[in-house]
């Protein structure tokens, strides 16, 4: 039961050196979450996601206020658009470090990892830290659970 | 001897808490521990006497003016006001200038103007923000106004209770003295800011409807709570007109308030006492103490005949220099060491015979009307430019500069003019 066997090997990365207006397209185009930023060499040295992409969009208030219920209208913020130099801007800037697994971990470590970081993927790396596969939680939950028919009948 | 010691140790206290090397209620501490054990040592300043230099009232006054703050603050009232006054405004950036400006200005009057900006301010930038317009002029007016503002009642601003107990004035005296200057300062405030700001002002919002849609009332989480402790409050404020005929102490007032308020709201105290800022009150006592020693040492006594000579100058000129000579220095220092170092000076004054009254005033308009100028220049300032700091929109130190220090200016000379036209109604 380890992770190798139940990622998606095709996984969908981007360059360190790729602006973040190309990693919004790369997220629209694949309908993804979350991308990993690979260097050169496919090494995995970050993560950018939707979340992180959208903070440009989201309005000042947001964060200095603790609640928005009285606001029924969101006016001009809800046609607010980043700037052409924001969107130009290396997608490094909005990159965090990655809550990762190796392939040859367990799945119920996955499983507890994305728990406690709140995460919907989670990169895989090979020996040498290089990104081969991504898992999500489905993808790590449903198999956990498949097992379970098993439980019960005669052990093999 | 005893008074050069005594000397030095409030001095450097004062030059840590100017360059802000060490925090100002550490070294007001550590300032009072000293004064206390060099007076001990050499027998000019004992324990008791520390004990009977804190001045009670003004803590007192304080302490029962934050918790009721305190008390108010998780309310939502003040964001419910901030609301309802962009709704009024209709979204027009001048109606709203004026309408924020004012709201934040009374309430500052009365109660501590850095809760009253810190719960305001994030309620501008949101209204500015779905208006679709820049929140900058609306904050710094906030700032600005509230610190104008707050110079009108007692218990409009820390050094105004400072004053008021070293000076004996009573609320009374600062409605009839400092608050019709402060109305023409404030007022030449406001329309030098629509001026300033012109620019910025004459923009259409391109979403005003938006603001229409805010709900006030559903920002107000506690509006049981919101009204008993109002209506406290408002008896407080009545209370205080009445102080000298009563005989009461505005501490005792704010106190007895403060009590009320929490035997009808019954809130949690552990979470009221946490949102009281224990460091200005412990800050104050300690200052106290080191003055009191200062006294004790014969300092004072020793500063009497050389500030004789000041009264060869002609008295209103004297109280006009004051204003603006307190008021540069508030523009870069915060106003209430300020006003604890010269509270001795004027009391060494006053036993020199000089009649201190109108130096007074002019260190109530000094110390109020000189943190406009910068952007460290008042607690309020800071609190708003480092909100804005969050934003899309930072306040610059160089922009408050162009817009901030000729609101100080003007009140400044709107200040020195009436002071020197109706100078006997001070004296």
């Amino acid at each position: 039961m380890i992770i190798r066997d139940y990622m998606k090997r095709n996984v969908h990365s981007i360059s360190e050196h790729a602006t973040i207006r190309e990693a919004a397209a790369k997220l629209v185009e694949y309908h993804i979450g979350l991308l990993p930023v690979v260097d050169q060499a496919s090494k995995l040295i970050g993560v950018v996601g939707l979340r992180d992409l959208l903070t440009l969009e989201l309005p000042d208030f947001f964060e200095l206020l603790p609640e928005l219920d009285f606001v029924h209208d969101f006016g001009a913020v809800e046609t607010t658009r980043p700037g052409i130099e924001q969107l130009n801007q290396p997608v490094v800037r909005l990159m965090h470090p990655a809550t990762f697994v190796r392939e040859t971990d367990g799945l119920l470590k996955g499983y507890a990892l994305m728990l406690k970081h709140q995460l919907h993927d989670l990169p895989v790396v090979g020996e040498s830290g290089k990104l081969v596969g991504i898992a999500s939680r489905v993808d790590i939950g449903t198999a956990i659970l498949a097992t379970w028919k098993y439980i019960g009948s005669e052990s093999p | 001897m005893n008074g050069i010691l005594a000397s030095i140790i409030f001095l450097i206290s004062l030059w840590l808490i100017f360059s802000e090397k060490l925090n100002r209620t550490i070294t007001s501490m550590i300032g009072a521990a000293l004064m206390t054990g060099v007076g001990l040592i050499l027998g000019f300043f004992n324990e008791e006497e520390a004990l009977r230099s804190i001045d009670f009232n003004t803590l007192g006054l304080l302490m029962g003016m934050m918790i009721l703050v305190a008390m108010l603050e998780p309310t939502g009232f003040f964001e419910f006001l901030a609301v309802w006054a962009g709704r009024i405004s209709r979204g027009h950036p001048v109606r709203l200038l004026i309408m924020l400006g004012t709201i934040t200005t009374i309430f500052s009057m009365f109660l501590d103007n850095v809760t009253t900006v810190v719960l305001i301010a994030p309620v501008t930038i949101l209204i500015c923000e779905i208006l679709g317009i820049n929140p900058v002029p609306y904050l710094m007016a906030e700032a600005l106004l509230s610190d104008t503002g707050g110079v009108a009642t007692l218990v409009g601003d820390p050094p105004n209770v400072l004053i008021a107990s070293a000076a004996g004035f009573s609320f009374n005296d600062f409605l009839t003295h400092s608050l019709p200057v402060v109305l023409v300062a404030w007022l030449t405030a406001l329309g030098l800011l629509r001026f300033l700001f012109r620019k910025e002002l004459s923009i259409k919002p391109p979403n005003m409807e938006a603001v229409l849609k805010l709900e006030p009332a559903e920002a107000l989480d506690d509006w049981k709570t919101a009204r008993r402790v109002l209506i406290v409050l408002g008896l407080a404020i009545l209370t205080f007109f009445m102080e000298e005929w009563l005989g009461i102490s505005p501490a005792f007032v704010a106190l007895s308030a403060a009590s009320i308020a929490m035997v009808w709201t019954r809130p949690n105290i552990q979470e009221t006492l946490k949102r009281i800022d224990w460091s200005v009150l412990v800050f104050f006592g300690a200052l106290f103490v080191m003055v009191g020693g200062l006294e004790a040492a014969g300092v004072l006594n020793m500063f009497v005949d050389g500030l004789k000579k000041l009264n060869t100058i002609p008295p209103v000129l004297l109280g006009v220099i004051m204003i603006w000579l307190v008021a540069s220095l508030s523009a870069f220092v915060d106003n209430v060491p300020i006003t604890i170092a010269l509270i001795p000076v004027l009391q060494g004054l006053g036993a020199s015979g000089m009649n201190t009254d109108p130096l007074w005033w002019a260190l109530v308009f000094g110390a109020g009307f000189g943190g406009n100028a910068t952007i460290i220049g008042s607690t309020a300032n800071i609190v708003v430019a480092s909100l804005s700091e969050r934003t899309r929109t930072p306040i610059t130190s160089a922009l408050w500069n162009k817009r901030g220090l000729p609101v100080m200016l003007a009140t400044c000379t709107v200040a020195s003019i009436l002071y020197a036209v109706f100078y006997p109604f001070f004296a």
